[in-house]
């Protein structure tokens, strides 16, 4: 079921060929890892991008557009290590209706101005996707018809999946104490195997 | 006495004209109403029996899932994945549990796959079933919400035999299934399995549900209030489907033969024969008999799994403390309700850098202001309802 890396390093991904044309054909360049390929362009190619996706490559379904926050000091959860380059990484899923070809699209925003064009006019789904996009993040989509909050209160303040966003009932309690991760019951080997035995009543 | 022709000629044009001079009104469907299946609120505009720019008002159900996995381990989060789509709860652990597979590149035993495709398969039957209640009621029907629900509750009673949960099953762990039977430091040595008599039992459990939804269909396919509420209803061409990305059922309803159980590999399910039903006009009535015949698909994809289930383990060799290596994967599965994803960046941390949970019902009903353009006001029920979505899947 999963590749192994030796496998993707020695022989060429399966995949490869499809990731080469899709980059090729809207400009970008294509990355494929455990089975998911990524194809990253400029942002002033988003639109045109995504448009060439739909009308050129037959990747006319729409699965999501998101956000990942890169950020070297996060307050909540595990920072991401030492070399990452601070941005927000806009992604977009399509596929197509056949084979089951999917790639998604990423493209990189700056953290202290995140603006990018709407992809409404292209895909229509993609109305939801970017205000939450917008409340989550702060990233404004220019050209969007109505970029009210989706989720979240009228009212309501910051961005809360952001990295610097605290989740705050761990500031009001530590949770679940001092360690993360509760040991599990039960002996302290450092292996835990399934039983061998089946239940031949089944 | 002699009617003034003249008089109800003036009376008729005078009613004609005032009733020209309406006005739109605006109406508030919701959140607190029973034909939304859960707290989903529809602003609409109203023009006689005709409503316009109807705008889905969501949010009522958010819990933040996608910031909590941020500060949870994996198996935490199976937990809380459960409660996406309560309906079919276990359908959700699988892809999530998948991609962090993926990421740590185990390889699980044959035979945890093959019972995390016949429980998600049940989970299918189970989630239709509760669609084979609810719509039918929606539009006036009640009986064949008993059949259904007496057929789900026969399918959740399996589920709960293995899981020890009806709605969350909370089963999988990263490279295998666990059953409830005999867990536990102390008994870990007994056997944990299938419960005694749970294939027999399921094969037996199969045959009837496949009577029972003959017996639905034949309650509903012949009832003529049903069909002129449902033919040519909500009519959505699968392009239009697509750009919004509407999947699964919905999907197939409007003739895209596209099942992701064909094209990705999350579970065996090449080893399998089925088929895909597809719709033909896209309306109502397609989404639902779509569904019918998507049932009868699952009972013969468990009834092969079942013949041919594996001897082995339940469970791959894992580290005790999982931390799953840097990386990042979308893992996107055929769930009831349509195309789940869950898109994991992991750090090489115990829980997930950043989790996108793609859910299916999110973008099922961001079709509702298109498809609900213009439509008179009992169909919105009845279009709503034939999109068969669940509010946790929408608000996650």
């Amino acid at each position: 079921m999963t590749s192994s890396p030796s496998e993707t390093e020695t022989t060429v991904h399966p995949l490869q060929e499809f990731a080469d044309a899709v980059a090729g054909a809207v400009g970008g360049e294509a990355k494929i890892a455990f089975d998911t390929v990524k194809v990253r362009v400029a942002p002033e190619q988003w639109v045109s991008a995504l448009t060439t996706a739909r009308d050129e490559l037959g990747l006319v379904f729409f699965s999501f557009l998101s956000a990942v926050d890169w950020s070297a000091e996060v307050e909540v959860g595990d920072p991401p290590g030492d070399e990452v380059e601070e941005r927000f990484e806009l992604l977009a899923a399509v596929g197509d209706l056949g084979a089951g070809r999917r790639v998604i699209f990423t493209t990189d925003l700056a953290k202290d101005s995140p603006v990018i064009p709407s992809v409404v006019d292209v895909f229509p789904g993609a109305n939801w996707h970017e205000r939450e996009a917008h409340e989550m993040f702060g990233i404004e989509f220019v050209g969007h018809p109505n970029l009210a909050n989706l989720y979240l209160p009228d009212s309501f303040m910051g961005n809360p999946l952001r990295k610097s966003y605290p989740l705050l009932s761990r500031e009001v309690k530590p949770w679940p104490g001092n360690v993360d991760v509760e040991p599990m019951p039960g002996g302290d080997e450092e292996t835990t195997e399934g039983p061998s035995e089946e239940n031949p009543e089944a | 006495m002699v009617l003034d022709q003249d008089l109800v000629r003036h009376l008729s044009e005078t009613s004609v004209s005032v009733e020209l001079e309406t006005e739109d009104m605006t109406l508030n469907i919701g959140p607190q109403h029973p034909s939304t299946h859960g707290v989903l609120r529809l602003v609409a505009r109203v023009d006689g029996e005709r409503a316009f720019d109807v705008q889905p008002v969501i949010g009522y159900m958010h819990r933040g899932y996608e910031k909590l996995a941020e500060v949870r381990s994996y198996p935490q989060i199976t937990t809380l994945v459960n409660r996406i789509d309560w309906v079919s709860g276990y359908a959700n652990e699988v892809p999530f549990i998948v991609a962090a597979e993926k990421l740590l590149e185990i390889e699980v035993p044959e035979r945890a796959q093959y019972i995390r495709l016949i429980l998600t398969e049940m989970a299918r039957i189970s989630s239709h079933l509760v669609f084979m209640a609810s719509y039918p009621l929606e539009l006036g029907a009640p009986t064949p919400l008993f059949f259904a629900l007496r057929e789900r509750e026969r399918v959740l009673d399996l589920l709960e035999g293995v899981t020890g949960g009806r709605f969350h099953p909370n089963f999988n762990r990263i490279g295998g299934v666990k059953p409830a039977y005999g867990s536990g430091s102390s008994t870990r040595k007994v056997i944990q399995d299938l419960p005694a008599g749970f294939l027999a039992e399921t094969r037996d459990a199969m045959d009837k549900v496949t009577v029972a939804v003959d017996e639905i269909n034949s309650l509903v396919a012949g009832n003529e209030i049903i069909l002129a509420r449902t033919k040519g209803v909500g009519v959505l061409p699968p392009e239009v489907a697509a750009s919004y990305g509407v999947s699964g059922p919905n999907l197939r309803a409007s003739g895209v033969g596209f099942d992701l159980r064909k094209v990705e590999d999350y579970l065996p399910y090449h080893l399998f024969d089925f088929e895909v039903p597809v719709g033909e006009n896209g309306d109502c009535w397609d989404r639902w008999h779509v569904r019918l015949l998507e049932i009868r698909q699952s009972v013969r994809i468990i009834q092969q799994a079942i013949d041919g289930i594996p001897s082995g383990p339940l469970q791959a060799k894992v580290p005790k403390v999982i931390k799953v290596p840097k990386g990042e994967t979308y893992v996107r599965a055929e769930n009831p309700k349509g195309e789940m994803g869950y898109y994991l960046v992991s750090n090489g941390a115990q829980g997930p850098y950043r989790l996108k949970i793609r859910s299916a019902s999110f973008s099922n009903i961001s079709i509702l202001p298109w498809i609900l353009e213009g439509v008179l006001i009992p169909d919105i029920i009845a279009i709503m309802g034939s999109l068969d979505f669940v509010l946790g899947d929408v608000d996650r």
